[in-house]
Parts: C-alpha cells; sequence; structure tokens
C-alpha cells in the first residue's frame, strides 16, 4: 500500500482538517491526528502508535483511508482488534468508535471524537449572550435566549459545537457535574455524540454512567426523568449507580420537536410522544453537588429548547449534505467540460472549430475529432436526457467511438458496435443520436448520422441539407446502419449541431428552428451562430445544451 | 407538469389522447406509466398526439421504450394526430420505419379490427 497524504473530513475536528485519535492509557491521554494512511499501531518502536504492552503484537493493526472512508486492519494480531467490544478484522470506522488493540480496557483509542479544541461557534454565542443577557435575567431566561441565538446561527457543520453549548450551559444551569448528549444512528442505536464535565473538559467514555437510567428514560413517555439514589429503594441492576456512587441523575429524552399547529387545547385523548432521537444525560456524585433539587421549570425548557436546537442543527447538515449533492453535479459538469475540451487535429485542407453552450442541467452532448490515414473524422452526439447518467452515458460513448475511430473501422462498423453494445446493456430508455462525418482531404465526406439533426453544409452562401439519416444507437438492437457521402469545395462548410440550438426557446415558446440556424449558418461563422442563438433567447435559459461543430473545407 | 394524459374506450380500442409536452423529466414518466397501466388490460392502443406541440429526446425514448415493451409482449401501440414537428423528430430519427403512424383516429382504431377480423 503506497504511503498517501489524507485529505480529510473537513469537519470540526480537533485540527480541522484530519480526522483525530484521543489514545487514552491509564491517566495519559493523547490526541494523534490522523494525516496519513496506512497508520500502524503495534508495539515496534517505528508505529505511529505505539503500545507497549505484551499483549499487542509488534505489527498488530492498521488504520487505512479510502476515499476519506477511514477502516482499521487487524494485520494477524495474537490477541485481536476490536471496534467497540467486537472482535474485526477490518471495520469501517464512525465517530466515537472505541478501538481496543489486544488489550482491553487498559489502553484504547477513540476514532475522531467529536470534541473541538477551538470553538468559533460557540465563542461567538457566548458573545452575543454576553452582550444582550443583564445580570437580572434568570437562569431560564438566559438559556432560552442562549439556544434562540444558537437556532439562529444556521453555521454549516455547527452541530458538534450545539452539543458542547448545550452540555455547558446544561452543566452551568442544573450545577452537575458530567453531562453526556446521546444521538440515535442510522441503525437506532444510542451513541455518545458529546460529553462534558463542569470543568469544561471533554469526556470521551461513558462506562461510568448509569446505563440503565438512560435506557429507562427512552422507553418512558415522561419528559425528563430525575432520579435521587439517596431516595430510592431499588437499586437492583442499577449496577453503576452503586459502582460509581452516583447520586443524583437527569436523563431528558430528545423527541423531535411537533409541529405546534395542531395543539387544540381540547385535543382529546393522551399524546402521543413524538420520535425519541436522542438524549440528555447529567449526573453527578455523592461526594460532590446535590442536584435533586433542580427545578423543573429549567429542565423542561432544556428538553424542549435542546430537542428543537439538534433538530435544526440536523437540517443544516441536511442541507450541507444537499449542497454536497451539488458539488457532485458540478463535478459531473467538469467530466463533462473536459469531454468538449477536444484538442483539435491540425490538418492542412481544413480549419475545425466546436463550441459548446451548456444550460443549468448537465447535458449529454460531446464532441470528437480524430485525424487517421483516411482523413479528419468529426463526431457529434447527444446522449438522451440530462444530469449525471447522461454525463456518464455520453463518455462511454465518446470513448467506445474514439477507440474505433483511431483503430481505422468503417463509420457503419462503428455506429453498429455501439447500437449493440448500448441495447445489450439494457439502459432502459436511453439512447443517442450521433453523427460522424469523416472528411477526406480532396472534399470528399462520408458521414452516417443516426437520428441526428441534419448537417448544413453552406456552399457559396447556400445551405444544404444532406438528408440520409438512420435510426438513433441505442433503441433498437437490429437497426441497419448506412452512410452516405457529399462533397465539399474549397470554402465550403460543414456545420454539425445538437438539438439543443434548433430546439433553443424563446420567452414566448418559440423555437429557434432549422429556419433560423440556415440563416444564422449562410452568413454567420460559429461564433455569430451563437450570437444569433442568445439575441434569440433573450434572458430565457437554455433548457438543453448547444453545440455547434463548423469545419471549413480549404482544398 | 405540462402533460395532460386522457384516456377512453373507442370501439373496443383505448384511446389515450396527450395534450401539451412530452419531455424528459415527470412528463415522460406520466406517460410511461399511464401507458403501462393501460396495457395491463389492453393490447390495443391508440395514442392521439394532436394535442403535442413538442417532444424532447427524452420523450422520444420514453415513448420507444413503452412501444419496444408492448410490441413483445404483444400488445401494440399505433399513433395518430403527429403534428409537423412530431413529424419531423420521427423522420430525422427514421423512427417513422419502427412506428405504426396514422392520418387519422379512425383509421387506427380501424386498422386494429381490421387486424382482428
Amino acid at each position: 500500500m503506497a504511503f498517501q497524504t489524507i485529505v480529510g473530513p473537513s469537519s470540526g475536528t480537533g485540527s480541522g482538517v484530519f480526522p483525530t485519535l484521543v489514545f487514552v492509557q491509564g491517566n495519559e491521554q493523547r490526541v494523534i491526528n490522523l494525516d496519513h494512511s496506512p497508520f500502524g499501531v503495534g508495539r515496534k518502536v517505528d508505529k505511529d502508535l505505539v503500545i507497549a504492552d505484551p499483549r499487542v503484537s509488534r505489527d498488530h493493526a492498521l488504520i487505512v483511508s479510502e476515499n476519506g472512508v477511514f477502516s482499521v486492519v487487524d494485520q494477524g494480531s495474537k490477541h485481536g482488534t476490536f471496534v467497540n467490544g467486537e472482535r474485526v478484522e477490518r471495520k469501517t470506522l464512525e465517530r466515537n468508535d472505541r478501538l481496543e488493540f489486544g488489550v482491553r480496557e487498559v489502553a484504547y483509542v477513540i476514532f475522531n471524537p467529536q470534541h473541538g479544541t477551538t470553538n468559533s461557534a460557540r465563542e461567538f454565542l457566548s458573545q452575543i449572550s454576553g452582550m444582550h443577557i443583564s445580570d437580572e435575567t434568570t437562569d431560564l431566561e438566559k438559556l432560552v435566549l442562549f439556544l434562540e441565538a444558537a437556532r439562529k446561527l444556521n453555521t454549516i457543520g455547527v452541530l458538534d459545537e450545539i452539543l458542547m453549548t448545550l452540555l455547558d450551559v446544561t452543566l452551568k444551569l442544573t450545577r452537575a457535574e458530567r453531562a453526556y448528549v446521546y444521538m440515535k444512528n442510522a441503525r437506532g442505536e444510542l451513541r455518545l455524540a458529546a460529553g462534558r464535565n463542569a470543568k469544561g473538559e471533554p469526556l470521551l467514555d461513558d462506562k461510568t454512567i448509569s446505563h440503565s437510567i438512560l435506557e429507562d428514560a427512552l422507553k418512558s413517555n415522561s419528559e425528563f426523568v430525575l432520579t435521587d439514589t439517596s431516595r430510592s429503594v431499588d437499586l437492583t441492576g442499577r449496577k453503576s449507580i452503586v459502582a460509581y456512587d452516583l447520586r443524583t441523575v437527569i436523563c431528558v429524552p430528545l423527541r423531535k420537536p411537533q409541529v405546534q399547529a395542531t395543539r387544540a387545547a381540547e385535543a382529546p385523548g393522551p399524546a402521543i410522544p413524538a420520535e425519541v432521537m436522542g438524549a440528555l444525560y447529567v449526573d453527578s456524585r455523592f461526594a460532590s453537588r446535590d442536584i435533586s433539587g433542580v427545578s423543573n421549570d429549567i429542565l423542561h425548557a432544556i428538553a424542549t429548547e435542546a430537542a428543537s436546537l439538534i433538530e435544526n442543527a440536523r437540517l443544516v447538515q441536511a442541507e450541507e449534505a444537499g449542497r454536497r449533492y451539488q458539488q457532485e453535479l458540478s463535478i459531473a459538469a467538469s467530466i463533462q467540460q473536459r469531454l468538449m475540451a477536444v484538442t483539435i487535429p491540425e490538418v492542412p485542407f481544413a480549419k475545425l472549430a466546436g463550441r459548446n453552450l451548456s444550460c443549468k442541467e448537465i447535458g449529454g452532448d460531446f464532441f470528437d475529432a480524430v485525424n487517421t490515414d483516411e482523413g479528419l473524422t468529426i463526431v457529434l452526439a447527444d446522449v438522451s436526457g440530462k444530469g449525471v447518467s447522461a454525463a456518464l452515458l455520453a463518455s462511454t460513448l465518446q470513448g467506445m467511438i474514439y477507440s474505433q475511430l483511431t483503430a481505422g473501422m468503417p463509420l457503419t462498423e462503428i455506429v453498429t458496435a455501439v447500437n449493440r453494445f448500448f441495447t445489450d446493456k439494457n439502459i432502459g430508455e436511453k439512447y443517442a443520436t450521433v453523427i460522424i462525418a469523416r472528411v477526406r482531404d480532396n472534399g470528399d465526406v462520408e458521414y452516417v448520422n443516426c437520428g441526428h439533426i441534419l448537417p448544413l453544409v453552406v456552399s457559396n452562401g447556400e445551405v444544404q441539407r444532406p438528408a440520409h439519416g438512420n435510426l438513433p444507437v441505442g433503441l433498437l438492437p437490429d437497426a441497419k446502419y448506412e452512410s452516405d457521402h457529399c462533397q465539399l469545395k474549397p470554402g465550403d462548410r460543414l456545420i454539425l449541431v445538437t438539438d439543443g440550438v434548433t430546439e433553443a426557446e424563446n420567452a414566448r415558446g418559440d423555437f429557434f428552428e432549422d429556419s433560423r440556424l440556415e440563416l444564422a449558418a449562410k452568413t454567420g461563422t460559429l461564433e455569430q451562430i451563437f450570437t444569433a442563438i442568445s439575441n434569440f433567447c433573450g434572458g430565457t435559459p437554455l433548457n438543453d445544451d448547444c453545440t455547434v461543430v463548423e469545419l471549413m473545407y480549404t482544398g | 407538469m405540462t402533460l395532460k394524459i386522457e384516456t377512453r374506450q373507442a370501439d373496443g380500442v383505448t384511446v389515450m389522447s396527450c395534450q401539451g409536452r412530452i419531455v424528459f423529466g415527470e412528463e415522460a414518466a406520466e406517460l410511461r406509466e399511464n401507458l403501462k397501466r393501460v396495457l395491463a388490460s389492453t393490447r390495443q392502443v391508440v395514442l392521439n398526439l394532436a394535442g403535442v406541440n413538442y417532444i424532447d429526446s427524452g420523450g422520444l425514448g420514453t415513448l420507444v421504450g413503452v412501444y419496444s415493451s408492448a410490441r413483445a409482449s404483444g400488445a401494440d401501440i399505433k399513433l395518430t394526430g403527429l403534428g409537423q414537428r412530431l413529424r419531423d423528430v420521427l423522420q430525422i430519427t427514421k423512427l417513422v420505419t419502427v412506428f405504426e403512424v396514422y392520418d387519422s383516429e379512425q383509421e387506427a382504431i380501424a386498422t386494429f379490427h381490421r387486424g382482428a377480423a
């Protein structure tokens, strides 16, 4: 495996660029940037993470990155590699996964925990709250204002920081010792999303909390569960409470905010609890503080505000996902631009130019030009439909035609083969119109037109439309293809267009049509044809890509 | 959505009339779904496109797709009411050789009965 530098996910982790590993061994805690792959773990001194324990193998495991996805790979270690307590050979890592190498409990690694060391949004929030909140406001009002401010801050990737803010505020208001937020993952399991203690230190480990109370809180319909262990008689099954000396536990299920509109005063029947998306857990130990006296108002405010806050942050993240999708589209667009970026071959007998005007959506146009012993061949194709699928199909088509052209295949055989390929693959209703024209140095043009707009030959100011045609490629498996010939004289121009040109629309819903195209082609060059199109359309955006290829035969 | 589809029975043949544009996207999907639904219960469909002022490449692909699968399952779709634009498109793409096209709806319906007789 090659040593590579990782361009990691940029969401708010320690360094902001690379995911981090938090290595915990006894009282030692170390943050390591995962800035290269593979990242070696083992007993050998040259490892990226050395764990000096006999139960750790010399070459124990690797953490590898593939396309921004991190996985741990066991290297045949004797005592095994564990992710969240499960022995694994190879496993994709998710945030907050706990990794153990041979030695359990004593030393472990948390993958990419959600704890920013710098916290811009949070700092900003405190600035806002510092400005607007006077000393007279109650804690409750402060919380509401604080959370309001956070909600308005639609900063991308803000969820982590919102959670931290939530924990800090909750700790301040409840005077509890520790606070944790749990979020449900896609499989409905609760995962630790963030933890913090009263000193403002991140808590990465939730071993010592009462998981049974957490589970109870989720199952109950109540807004929050407050457990005062000094008054509770039955502590059977509450292992942690006994073991870790927990005094008070507050657990607030975070429910998806419900639409307020239906909240009629005389709403019949019991309210159906909204979907639980996570939980807020706060506790204190006997030895420190008693938080059983926290007012119900505050807990109520936390329960409702926190949930809607997190939901909002999630919506922001969903928006971010939408933005990523847009990025994908722009990648597809750049693929298509490269398809259009043809190196135009220099030939002594002709001058070639091509231009494409892309519409907002990605289309499936492409053109190509190949010079072989048989002559200069130009290809213009338009895959039906739009979007990434059309762009992908266009690039496949371009590759197939290009390779067969350079291999010197006859034009009709090329389109027959392409048609067979496309119909064999059964790609639904997708097909392509293609025109391939091969110009020899003597001016002879052989062309095969597969459902494409008729080519234009401009000769002495007159436009001819060589009319021979065939079925498009990719529609019918047994389609037969034939070519035809026409003749160019020096000074003649051969113009190929896609239907985006003739079907360019103006505000009135009229099309550019063949008549306007012929008029523009008769008098103007490539650029002037495009000027004519944009003058015609006015401000109306294009529905489809417009591509024009022009060959001037010089003789 | 810029396509309206009406389905009715005429002389034991299902006649589907389209109004608007058949373009890539929801219009093409609408046409496909309607034709599929009709073809589940009948083998004889006349598609009247007199109200269609525009069909783009995606719409044409849908039309050919449904047409081919109908033929493969022993059903038949006949086209009628083609405006000049549609005729041009079918001419350029040579699909005129694939579809059965009739000048009038009556004529298209009659050919089904002739075939059955």
